[in-house]
């Protein structure tokens, strides 16, 4: 695989979920040669596209799992990721992100930017990431791609530019017209693989010439060179590509294609794009943190002689064992090389080394920085950092949200019972947004993720890939508890009869802090509570966070502070000096007026404008604050914050209040207290269930 | 909590204390005075006196408009060193909606449907609307007679931004600047926005029926929209 740098792209294919990037990256694997016929989304012929790997993203016509894929174009690599379009699978779009060097934003001429665009491209600004649009479906009845670029610079807030026009469009729609080259291009062929330039039609000249002045006008901000050659009328292709591809890489400008996927128009022009556009690996600045120096950030260099760095973004299992996807940073990777993981300091040898096509794979012997490989038979997490050992660096952590919904999961038998949790183990691995553990007063398998859809995923998964049956129960959402007031405490710990004694004195106070974190402030003066001890202090009000006093949720936003204390020369030991910290936190808490919080989600609803009073009236009574209403030509997006508790089975109400004609978006936004009603209903509730549990 | 030595000062000392119920009123400036964020400052007046308030964006997306609040409330919290910013904050959320219209998708007919919908279906009653981005250049008489039909309905006072050509000086009596001029009469309250050297001067150049026009001007700080000195 060792070849220039300069030549490699690592991109991702971003988008709302019905935009067509299935059927893109499909056409794009057609072009570059990868697959040798085309087969859709939710196909006819019962294969399925290449990317969607696992049967149920076919069954369902969407992208679940990112697969990887590599292919060739005009003396360039292009490593594609293929990643989801629904907003409960974001973590897959982010560890695709954190890996990317460049991106394309698929868009619908139709839907326009519509509000998963909006929650994707926010995700694509975090990691810096410059992306080139896609305006894919032009021939679909309705399709108006300039409202749409429109949209891209009103909505989302891109300089966007045109890099091309249509030629007709909807059912007329034949080919487009290259901005920069002055040319007709026609995608002739079975599958549109061979390309036909033609002069503009007549038609379209005036039209041309307008688009083209204003693309000049917008590029020539990132060239002088380009700016003077305006001037004097010697305006070439080269000064326009250099201008355009400063722009991008600056993400200052974002170049716009056109096209239609499946009707196999406009996909090579923008996969020139990419090899023209969108940066190469040693372009784009990466670091890592030196574990060997206080976790400093270090910078990485793409060079294939410097010590490796990989992350491991992403891991499958496939009928021969777990495939592990690897990003190389830095340094260079060959079949039977030793790897240091530096989470668990194991180290282990590589044994296959392969570059995946989907769930195809082909054998490499060496891989280099800038490289997307994937490994066989390693045992590690997802979000692992590798090296040859000479260096011991972990690849900053990606953004990880904590999980908001939670499903009790019962086996339906003895077999069911093993393969369910061999199924959580793996995916466990698999997706750090998936956490699963057994309810200590029920015994149930309690697995959490990031919505409804996420976790119903999951289930399905265990069912077709682990042959586990299991039954779930309703959905419940991860409340937390926090306190509201200062109180204090002073506890003695005291056991001094019969065997070793314990003493410990802890006093102090706990308040609310503004963040939702967990703060421990050591004011104890004299050595009241010998200094050896004090770890074992915090150790022990930590571990009580775990479980609150009010309803048994974690604990957020708590500060405490430890100002006295008393020990004894024999008595004392950090066992006793944890026992009185869990001791003073028992005293202190109810008095500190705890409350119960929920997560409250940021809802986005876009419906036709029509139904904006309806889907107003079913946030509202689901206790949503709205936010904000925007009206876009016959579309409107509401935008509230909603408690997830009310979310539960939205998608159906919705479905019936809009004649399917709606979709919602929902992100986790922050904890909030729940209302006294309600906190007195579950006080009761859970009151009840301990009670049933306890018979 | 009010934002007492504020632009406000020039509405509480106008002849009826302000524009009132039923009522259009504009700020008229050049591009780049600060018509958006002094508008902000009146509706930020409004919702931290617990009223509920529309702010009908012709221009900008939600996201945008937000991010306009936010910063014009971290520089109040600074400068009026506010105890409690988040309960503040929390007030300000609760009380405001965004009604964005973008891609030239605004009408009269609309946005009285939103209101109707927010309030039948939200029971959001607002007491102010704020109405920023109408290009006056390209509307006519008919709009603000809608305007003026819909705050008398829903029994709102209306607050408008105009994009002036020019300024019209230190003229006495005051010049109304075009396009605005050609609407005057549908607005009890018309003020202009002049850039100085020291800040943003604010000139009250219609107040109701009044002839007897408020000479005195007040100077803004440029960046918190407060009076100064």
């Amino acid at each position: 695989m060792a070849q220039d740098i300069q030549q490699l792209r690592n991109i991702g294919i971003s988008a709302h979920i019905d935009a067509g990037k299935t059927t893109l990256t499909e056409r794009i694997l057609y072009y570059t040669k990868r697959i040798h016929a085309v087969h859709e989304v939710k196909g006819k012929d019962g294969v399925g596209a290449t990317m969607d790997s696992m049967d149920l993203e076919r069954e369902r016509g969407i992208t679940i799992q990112s697969a990887a894929t590599h292919c060739e174009w005009k003396g360039h690599t292009v490593n594609i990721i293929d990643t989801p379009g629904h907003v409960d699978f974001t973590i897959e779009v982010e560890r695709a992100l954190r890996v990317l060097d460049g991106s394309v934003l698929v868009l619908c001429a139709v839907g326009g930017v519509q509000s998963q665009s909006i929650t994707v491209d926010r995700q694509m600004n975090r990691y810096k990431v410059p992306r080139l649009a896609f305006i894919n479906k032009c021939d679909r009845s309705g399709a108006s791609p300039y409202r749409v670029v429109d949209q891209l610079r009103q909505r989302l807030n891109h300089n966007a530019v045109l890099m091309e026009i249509p030629i007709g469009l909807e059912a007329e729609f034949k080919g487009i017209v290259d901005l920069v080259s002055m040319q007709a291009v026609y995608f002739e062929g079975l599958y549109g693989e061979t390309l036909v330039t033609g002069d503009i039609p007549s038609q379209l000249l005036s039209e041309t010439k307008a688009r083209r002045e204003e693309l000049l006008d917008a590029v020539s901000m990132f060239s002088d060179e380009l700016m003077e050659a305006i001037f004097e009328d010697q305006v070439t292709e080269e000064l326009i590509r250099k201008a355009v591809r400063k722009g991008t890489l600056l993400r200052q400008l974002t170049p716009v294609f056109l096209g239609s996927a499946y009707k196999n128009i406009g996909v090579q022009p923008l996969l020139d794009g990419v090899n023209q556009y969108l940066p190469s690996p040693a372009e784009i600045e990466n670091s890592a943190l030196d574990l060997d120096a206080d976790a400093v950030e270090v910078a990485l260099t793409p060079d294939p002689q410097a010590p490796l760095v990989a992350l491991a973004f992403k891991l499958e299992v496939t009928p021969y064992g777990q495939l592990t996807y690897l990003r190389i940073y830095q340094g260079s990777l060959s079949k039977g090389a030793e790897l240091l993981n530096t989470r668990n300091r194991k180290r282990i040898k590589v044994g296959r080394l392969v570059m995946m096509h989907a769930s195809e794979m082909e054998d490499a012997q060496q891989a280099e920085a800038g490289d997307i490989v994937a490994l066989f038979g390693i045992d590690c997490f997802s979000g692992d950092t590798f090296t040859d050992g000479t260096v011991n660096y972990a690849m900053t952590s990606m953004r990880v949200p904590e999980p908001v919904v939670s499903l009790a999961v019962t086996p339906k038998d003895n077999k069911s019972s093993s393969q369910m949790s061999k199924a959580i183990h793996r995916f466990v691995r698999e997706d750090p947004t998936f956490r699963s553990h057994v309810d200590q007063e029920s015994g149930e398998t309690i697995i959490s993720g990031m919505g409804e859809l996420h976790l119903e995923i999951y289930v399905e998964r265990m069912r077709r890939e682990f042959s586990a049956e299991v039954e779930t129960g309703m959905p419940q959402v991860a409340y937390r508890e926090a306190i509201s007031r200062k109180a204090d405490f002073n506890y003695t710990h005291k056991k001094q009869t019969g065997g070793a004694g314990q003493f410990g004195r802890v006093a102090g106070f706990m308040e609310p802090s503004e963040d939702q974190g967990y703060e421990f402030v050591n004011a104890v003066r004299g050595g009241a509570i010998p200094t050896e001890f004090i770890p074992a202090v915090e150790k022990g009000f930590q571990a009580c966070l775990e479980k609150g006093l009010l309803l048994g949720f974690p604990i957020l936003g708590m500060r405490i502070t430890i100002n006295d204390g008393n020990s004894h020369s024999v008595d004392s030991s950090e066992l006793a000096f944890r026992q009185a910290a869990m001791g003073a936190f028992r005293q202190a808490y109810m008095g500190a007026k705890p409350l119960l919080l929920e997560p409250i989600m940021k809802v986005a609803v876009e419906c036709p404008s029509d139904f904006q009073g309806s889907v107003m009236a079913s946030i509202s009574q689901r206790r949503g604050m709205i936010t904000s209403s925007a009206e876009d030509g016959v579309f409107t997006t509401v935008e509230a914050e909603v408690p997830l508790a009310e979310m539960f089975g939205y998608a159906t109400t919705l479905r019936s209040l809009t004649q399917g004609k709606a979709e919602f978006t929902m992100e986790f936004s922050r904890y909030h207290k729940v209302p006294d009603s309600i906190a007195e209903e579950l006080k009761k509730t859970f009151a009840d269930r301990l009670k049933g549990g306890k018979k | 909590m009010t934002t007492k030595s504020s632009l406000l000062k020039i509405l509480e000392k106008s002849s009826r204390k302000g524009l009132g119920r039923g009522n259009l009123g504009v700020l008229v400036a050049r591009a780049g005075v600060g018509k958006t964020a002094c508008l902000v400052h009146i509706a930020m007046d409004k919702l931290l006196r617990n009223e509920k308030l529309v702010h009908a964006s012709l221009q900008d997306s939600p996201e945008k408009v937000i991010s306009y609040y936010n910063v014009i409330f971290s520089e109040l919290v600074k400068a009026l060193d506010l105890t409690n910013p988040s309960d503040t904050k929390a007030l300000i959320d609760k009380n405001r909606m965004i009604l964005a219209y973008l891609n030239q998708s605004f009408d009269l007919r609309r946005m009285r449907e939103n209101l109707k919908n927010l309030r039948e279906k939200v029971g959001f009653v607002p007491d102010t609307i704020i109405v920023d981005g109408l290009d006056f250049s390209k509307v006519g008489v008919e709009m603000f007679e809608g305007f003026k039909k819909l705050a008398k309905e829903f029994q709102v006072e209306v607050w408008f931004s105009a994009l002036s050509k020019g300024t019209t000086g230190d003229t006495k009596p005051p010049v109304i600047p075009a396009p605005a001029d050609k609407f005057h009469s549908f607005f009890s309250m018309i003020i202009e926005l002049q850039p100085t050297q020291s800040g943003v001067e604010l000139r009250l150049l219609k107040d109701h029926d009044s002839t007897t026009l408020l000479h005195e001007t007040v100077l803004l700080d440029p960046k918190t929209f407060l009076a100064r000195g």
